[in-house]
């Protein structure tokens, strides 16, 4: 039903040659999506006053170009520089810059660049078969599912430090601790503000990702020396990026696990693409025959969360289907955009304004699969960055990065937050603290917290009483309690009888 | 004695000779038009919409830079302490900003020194519940035999504020569910049903009831405006029309009045303008605007009239 004029569509992209706009965008995406400090938000937030000239379709494409290809394009830093481009790339760097680092990153890329594609497609394919259960599934999850999604990921946390318990744990409180900062929306009192406007809204999670992932990479890169790669390996050969793409489809259980997980962490506003494809990566360790093998170079590290944080970008668009509501900071711009041009999103965007809406899908799907073939075409020269010395390196990415951070909203503040958690970042390898684990607890923490207490006022102070009622917080529940205990199941389950 | 008169006169004219030049040729570099939301918010389409003919006015860039955050009080913050150079103005969430002062909280703005250029719309309350709701007037929802749960975004909005005064108005049980990010997430809370109600303008919900998914239960307005649903005055509570949300564009404080005159002209006629009161029509937003002078006095009253409850406020 939504299939016929989703190819209707596609037909009219193709011959009225605005899909020229997509290209812009998916062009543009890339950029945005390999420089740290900038990612699709951004490259969208500047696009807004040039699109308002434009059709509200070319506009629509030239959005969604950006927004398909953003994450892609983060993987490629992710795996040759252990920076993610983009917060959702985060986890790719587990076992992305392992394989860098044995002269895989062909492979590597091969794989992000298909698990990205077809990710996204997955995703896609999903939002349409739903639209008809849009406004359901956008009713079926409320302030008591938050909670429980949010406790679902802080326990995930806690589970996947298995090694480093402790360490992982603290990290995560650490996070915690810093998603606490800002005024409380319940009681609006203001929380270690230091008395400063700029920490009124908390933590900014921008130039806090760049800095701990980025700028500390680079200090830690400063500091070894020589670059990339440490073993001399022919990697201008082609095979090690069709062996990647192959991989894919090998481990294909993989990639629908992750784009399954992906387009369901999407539909649910608040959370995105970094606990997407956090949750993925996580889920795939935990349930694999091996969960040792990775962090060291295991291809499926990279299949599972780059599926899923495309995967998202469908899921995305449920709430935005079904009421004219925006699910992310994305799609927040995308209908910023339509008001703009004095379209009203409302519970009837899909049927007054379906050429808009589908026009976006088209753009995304586009944007999925040329994203990742400009990458494997590109692939062989990006890969030479490995090699790269890092005394150009290391000042170039620092500058870059930087420099994005400020444009965002030209806060020095924001340059200085980056600059102190490069420091922290830094420490954080040194001693084997887990990072990503640290920006997982600031991402939820927020949302918990409100949660919790919309929770409470809701249920009259009877939480589980509230949870009993909804069977879709039981599941949450279960769920959460089944990945608490699955490591100690299986650590049974292997013991000799 | 006549050495000090020169000198005083000299001084004098120096000082009128400079503060004329100073402002004789504005504007001569862009205008800043501040909006207290992030995009695509009711405030933000409204400066949007009036910037491109301001601009067509006074000839030189208006650019609409949005500064979200703290509830309207970074980007109110944000003009109260920018150069009064007539090159930053900002359009203001009231009465949502004149609450946190009138509870003795420590805020970066003062409402009464704000160089008030005019308003642009009025917005109509509105009270809401989703379709299916066995609830279905004002006095349904006052006899739950509990608070009434209203979905708002933070303690210091508009419309919990407005919900907080006129409920208690009529001695109507109540609490504010708050947190959800965004207008229009309260208002699917109101959907799910895990809220009773919600108050927002009529012009945000609209849509919602048209699509069969909420439905009016009163307007707070004099004449009813929406066939078949209650306005306040109809139910005998006449203070809820005075309750209503403004689109208000000010300066910072210290403004020079000719460039305080000619912004609030420029902004006057942008808003009466053929363009944008299309725009109105097409995008369903009303329009009502008044210049400078009224502007001041509407801001007097209002805070005012909502320092009486401030008791009501604060519980």
């Amino acid at each position: 039903m939504g299939f016929d004029i989703f190819f209707h569509a596609l037909l009219g992209v193709i011959t009225s040659g605005s899909f020229v706009f997509v290209l812009i965008g998916v062009l543009l995406g890339l950029c945005f999506g390999i420089i740290p400090g900038l990612g699709g938000t951004t490259a969208l937030a500047l696009l807004i006053p040039i699109t308002f000239s434009m059709d509200s379709l070319d506009a629509m494409y030239l959005a969604g170009g950006v927004m398909g290809a953003t994450s892609f394009g983060g993987s490629i830093t992710a795996i040759l520089l252990n920076t993610p481009g983009t917060a959702p790339n985060a986890a790719t760097t587990f076992d992305g810059y392992p394989l860098a680092q044995q002269g895989r990153a062909g492979e590597a890329i091969g794989a992000s660049a298909t698990a990205s594609a077809m990710g996204g497609l997955i995703g896609l394919i999903t939002l349409m078969l739903f639209i008809p259960l849009a406004k359901e599934i956008v009713l079926l999850f409320g302030p008591v599912e938050f909670l429980l999604l949010t406790i679902l990921g802080l326990v995930a946390i806690a589970v996947s430090s298995r090694g480093k318990l402790l360490r992982g744990l603290i990290a995560g409180g650490f996070g915690l601790l810093l998603a606490f900062v800002g005024v409380d929306t319940v009681s609006g009192h203001t929380r270690f503000t230091l008395e400063t406007d700029y920490l009124w809204d908390g933590i900014p999670l921008v130039p806090t990702l760049t800095g701990l992932f980025a700028i500390s990479q680079m200090i830690e890169l400063s500091l070894k020396g020589g670059s990339v790669v440490t073993e001399r390996v022919n990697v201008g050969n082609l095979t090690g990026l069709w062996k990647g793409v192959v991989a894919v489809f090998k481990h294909w259980t993989v990639l629908i696990r992750g784009s399954f997980i992906g387009t369901i962490i999407g539909a649910i506003p608040g959370l995105g693409g970094t606990v997407a494809s956090f949750i993925a990566y996580t889920s795939t360790v935990q349930s694999s025959r091996d969960p040792s093998s990775f962090g060291k170079g295991n291809i499926i590290g990279v299949i599972a969360p780059e599926s899923a944080n495309n995967a998202k970008d469908g899921g995305s668009l449920v709430p935005t289907v079904a009421f004219g509501i925006p699910g992310s900071a994305e799609t927040a711009v995308f209908l910023g955009i339509l008001v703009l041009h004095g379209i009203d999103p409302g519970p009837t965007l899909l049927l007054e304004n379906e050429r808009e809406v589908y026009g976006l899908i088209i753009a995304l799907t586009m944007s999925a699969v040329g994203a990742s073939l400009i990458g494997l075409l590109t692939a062989r020269w990006l890969v030479k960055i490995t090699f790269v010395n890092v005394n150009i390196l290391v000042p170039l990415v620092v500058t870059i990065s930087l420099t994005g951070v400020y444009v965002l909203e030209g806060k020095p503040g924001d340059v200085i937050l980056a600059l102190v958690m490069g420091i922290v970042g830094y420490f954080m390898i040194r001693f084997d603290y887990p990072r990503l684990t640290l920006v997982i607890a600031l991402v939820l923490g927020e949302t918990a917290e409100r949660s919790f207490h919309q929770s409470l006022m809701i249920s009259d102070n009877n939480l589980v009483g509230l949870i009993m009622e909804r069977p879709q917080a039981i599941i949450l529940v279960l769920a959460t309690l089944l990945t608490l205990l699955l490591p100690a199941l299986r650590k049974r389950a292997k013991k000799p009888t | 004695m006549s050495n000090r008169i020169i000198a005083s006169l000299s001084c004098a004219a120096v000082i009128l000779f400079g503060a004329g030049t100073a402002t004789a040729d504005w504007p001569e570099k862009p205008i800043k038009f501040v909006v207290p939301y992030s995009t695509g918010g009711g405030f933000d389409v409204y400066v949007r919409a009036v910037a491109p003919e301001m601009e067509k006015i006074l000839g030189v860039p208006v650019v609409p830079e949005n500064i979200p955050g703290a509830g309207g009080q970074k980007g109110a913050a944000t003009v109260y302490k920018s150069e009064p150079d007539g090159y930053t103005i900002g359009i203001f969430n009231v009465p949502g900003l004149t609450v946190p002062p009138l509870l003795g909280k420590k805020v970066a703005y003062d409402l009464d020194q704000i160089t008030w250029l005019g308003n642009l719309a009025k917005d109509t309350y509105s009270i809401a519940v989703k379709a299916d709701s066995p609830i279905n007037s004002l006095k349904d929802l006052c006899s739950l035999g509990r608070p009434a749960k209203f979905s708002d975004t933070g303690p210091a909005s508009t419309s919990s504020v407005t919900a907080k005064i006129s409920m208690s108005l009529i001695d109507c049980p109540m609490t504010n569910v708050t947190g959800y990010k965004g207008s229009s997430q309260t208002i699917v809370a109101a959907m799910r049903g895990e809220v009773d109600a919600t108050l927002k303008p009529i012009g945000s919900l609209q849509k919602y009831v048209k699509s069969g998914d909420m439905k009016f239960i009163v307007t707070y307005e004099n004449k009813p405006s929406i066939k078949g649903v209650s306005s306040s005055r109809e139910l005998g509570h006449n203070e809820f029309e005075k309750l209503t949300l403004y689109r208000i564009v000010g300066g910072p404080p210290g403004l020079p009045k000719d460039v305080a005159d000619k912004l609030a002209d420029a902004l006057l006629k942008a808003a009466n303008s053929d363009a944008v009161k299309e725009w109105s029509a097409k995008s369903k937003k009303p329009l009502d605007p008044i210049g400078g002078a009224e502007a001041s006095v509407l801001m007097r009253d209002l805070s005012d009239f909502y320092s009486k409850y401030k008791t009501i406020l604060a519980e």
